[in-house]
């Protein structure tokens, strides 16, 4: 799975912990990395994905959906899953401020084997840790 | 360079500057069935 995920494009170093099955992907620099297709590059491996989390750095946006999004790179963005965070961020939207935050992307339902790859991940926010 | 030229690198600057920042920082999964 280490090499699988390392030949991912953007994907700098793979870190894998087989005592209690942490995965830790850091991306490259400049490098545009995509969760989704690391998702599915681990049930590719043979694994299954029991949750991920991203820490990622952007603007706050609103999608053409008019829902809330953290906009990474010019042409990827992360729409956010409602919670007291995001709601926090609302007047932070299309604002020069730069947020720092945690979130979760992706966590396995009960009895599902494999996300489906038509979904698009939203973004849970866990914590926010900066705002510049 | 003239002006007009350097105004617009002046802005095309202050476009891209901020967005260069902005990146996935860390991808962190917890996975099952690993041996």
């Amino acid at each position: 799975m280490k090499q699988h995920l390392g030949r991912q494009s953007g994907v700098q170093t793979v870190e894998v912990s087989l005592l209690d099955g942490k995965v830790d992907v850091t991306p490259k620099e400049d490098g545009h990395i995509d969760p989704a297709q690391l998702l599915k590059a681990t049930y590719d491996s043979g694994v299954t994905a029991a949750e991920m989390d991203m820490t990622a750095r952007g603007k706050i946006v609103k999608d053409p959906s008019g829902s809330l999004a953290l906009q990474v790179a010019p042409n990827q963005s992360f729409t956010f899953a409602p919670n007291e965070l995001s709601k926090g961020l609302e007047s932070l939207a299309d604002t020069p401020t730069t947020i720092t935050l945690r979130g979760q992307l992706y966590k396995k339902s009960a009895g599902k084997k494999k996300p489906d790859p038509a979904t698009p991940l939203t973004l849970l926010i866990l914590e926010v840790q900066k705002k510049e | 360079m003239n002006k007009k030229n350097l105004a617009l690198l002046i802005l095309l600057g202050m476009m891209v500057g901020p967005m260069a920042e902005a990146q996935i920082k860390h991808i962190e999964k917890r996975v099952e069935g690993m041996t």
